[in-house]
């Protein structure tokens, strides 16, 4: 079954197109990464299904239930995270989300428990203070925690790792990987490597529109073979592996590069090198990367 | 309703520790003070510049205080107290606007009328409390000083100062559920105000606008009679209405 269905969505904002024809559908329990450049139109597209935006054309479902503007029952399903979250400054961490869990109907009890539990899942349990004084970082974290709160069917998460440091960051993509078993994820960012991380599906979205969109796997195995590259500590034993192997690129020093498919195998060049006696820097097998098929799509 | 309840409570929080609710407290106190403070002085006050008016061959004649002394100073005092409770809460909605705290608490599944109800709620009863709080102190001191019984229709007054008040609340929830900025919220329920104000130049409307209720202390005298305002009330109660309802309408459909 399909949480999330966007089908043919397009929005203007005065003379600007910011979405056209956007369409996919996000399936149950999926981590889904939503990606595009700065300005490409991920903001819009998940206010656009909470309501909290009217589309030009296009429907949007949610659970099987249609999207309206303004007044948006459908909401109940979900759980939001923005991009720059904001809270009552006067409330402490657990006074929100008892807040949260009231105007969602949950009872006391029930309420008081979760607070409890989504404080200790993002690391703010022994957090006193009130929210004015909270950092970047923390006010992400709170985010995350109320998003989590009344157990959403979907979960839509803005850029939910930008403002974190890389430890934090890890915890917030396991927090994500741990809700999949609950719920569904739609995350959106512009950090590659966190939705090969994290991500079976994904799509592209450059200038407002779906460049791209599928599985993890079969995107990896479109890519093909892997090229490597191989950086070594003298330049002169750059130019003996070269004679060896003259199927290498030289990228400037002792920095060689095999493209894939040329049947040089990684492993064979390595045996040769350290046969020879030579230093490595780094040996790196280059797979096609995400990034790299970005690149490619966004055509730069 | 139980999660309507809950955002009202939350209301209630940030009245309170954002200080409002002292300030409307302290200031509703003074304003019910003052008046029979006002009243008390006024005979001393004049003895004193009798001295000095003397010097200028002025006389001044023993001034009489009584209880209409201090309740014409309670309803020349309260429309101020009114601009100072508008001013404190004219940001009730669009501060949520511009902060953006409402987009999760509406993106959880509240409804947009739980919302626009507690607020609505919240500001009546601000106004409410504020208002009769005011008016009971200053009712106390009155009738501990002077003679109450020479006032006539002093409930009735109150409740038509009262009602004028709500009127001008519910126009200040409209324009909060259609402005972005408390410059709107301000400039659209001052030019309500103005409107009704103008138009009550003309003699034939002057008795529907609500404006007319300002006069509620003609009462007190027997200048006037309850059934003069009779109509005003009635426009003053449709207005309201209407307004709330039709702001509810515009608030369900807002960009927020
Ligand atoms: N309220 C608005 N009025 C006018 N233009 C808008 C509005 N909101 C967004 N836009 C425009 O729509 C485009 C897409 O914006 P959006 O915020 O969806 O991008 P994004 O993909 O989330 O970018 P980022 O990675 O920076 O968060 C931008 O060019 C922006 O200028
Ligand atoms: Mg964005």
């Amino acid at each position: 079954m399909n949480m999330l269905e966007i089908c043919h969505i397009s929005k203007r904002f005065g003379d600007k197109q910011v979405l056209r024809d956007v369409d996919f559908t996000v399936p149950e329990h999926a981590v889904y990464g939503f990606v595009g450049q700065n300005g490409a139109g991920k903001t819009t597209t998940m206010k656009l299904v909470l309501g909290l935006l009217a589309a030009d054309s296009g429907e949007i479902l949610v659970n099987g239930e249609k999207v309206s503007f303004g007044e948006n029952p459908v909401n109940r399903y979900i759980g939001y995270l923005p991009d720059v979250p904001e809270f009552y400054p006067y409330m402490t961490a657990a006074e929100y989300l008892n807040f949260c869990g009231a105007i969602t109907g949950m009872d006391l009890q029930e309420c008081k428990k979760r607070t409890e539990e989504m404080l200790a899942l993002v690391g703010l349990a022994g957090e006193k203070h009130r929210i004015r004084g909270f950092s970047r970082g923390m006010k992400q974290r709170l985010g995350i925690a109320q998003a989590l709160l009344n157990r959403p069917k979907l979960l839509i998460c803005d850029e939910p790792t930008s403002a974190l440091d890389p430890v934090g960051r890890k915890e917030i993509l396991d927090i994500l990987v741990s809700a999949k078993e609950q719920t569904t994820v739609l995350f959106s960012t512009h950090i590659l490597s966190d939705v090969e991380k994290i991500c079976e599906q994904f799509a592209f979205l450059h200038e407002g529109k779906i460049l791209r969109q599928g599985s993890m796997e079969e995107m990896r195995k479109s890519c093909g073979q892997a090229g490597f590259e191989i950086e070594l500590e003298r330049e002169q034993d750059a130019a003996k592996l070269l004679r060896q192997f003259p199927e290498g690129i030289q990228r400037g020093g002792a920095y060689v590069y095999y493209e894939p498919g040329k049947g040089q195998q990684m492993e064979a060049v390595l045996a040769w090198i350290l046969g020879e006696g030579m230093r490595i820097r780094k040996a790196e097998k280059c797979g096609l990367t995400l990034e790299a098929l970005f690149m490619e799509v966004v055509g730069k | 309703m139980k999660t309507g309840i809950a955002f009202w409570k939350k209301e209630w929080m940030d009245l309170v520790r954002s200080g409002k609710a002292f300030l409307l407290l302290l200031i509703s106190a003074v304003f019910g003070v003052m008046n029979p403070a006002i009243a008390k002085l006024t005979p001393w006050l004049m003895e004193i510049m009798s001295e000095s008016l003397q010097e200028t061959g002025l006389r001044v004649t023993e001034v009489e205080v009584d209880a209409l002394t201090s309740w014409a100073q309670f309803y020349k005092n309260m429309p101020m107290e009114l601009l100072v409770v508008v001013l404190l809460l004219c940001g009730i909605f669009v501060q949520e606007y511009q902060r953006g705290t409402l987009v999760l608490a509406l993106t959880k599944g509240l409804s947009r009328r739980s919302v626009y109800l507690a607020k609505t709620l919240m500001c009546v009863l601000t106004w409410s409390m504020c208002f009769w709080m005011s008016f009971f102190i200053t009712w106390m001191y009155n009738s501990y000083y002077w003679d109450d019984g020479i006032i006539s229709n002093l409930w009735t007054a109150a409740v038509l100062f009262w009602l004028f008040g709500i009127w001008i609340f519910l126009a200040m929830v409209f324009f909060s559920a259609v402005a972005k900025e408390i410059f709107g919220v301000l400039a659209g329920t001052g030019m309500v105000l103005l409107i009704s104000y103008v138009a009550g130049m003309f003699p034939k409307i002057q008795n529907y606008l609500p404006t007319k209720l300002l006069e509620a202390q003609t009462l007190l005298t027997e200048s006037a009679v309850p059934e003069d305002f009779y109509p005003a009330v009635i426009t003053a109660v449709l207005l309201a209405a209407a307004a709330g309802l039709t702001g509810m309408i515009v608030f369900e459909r807002k960009r927020i």
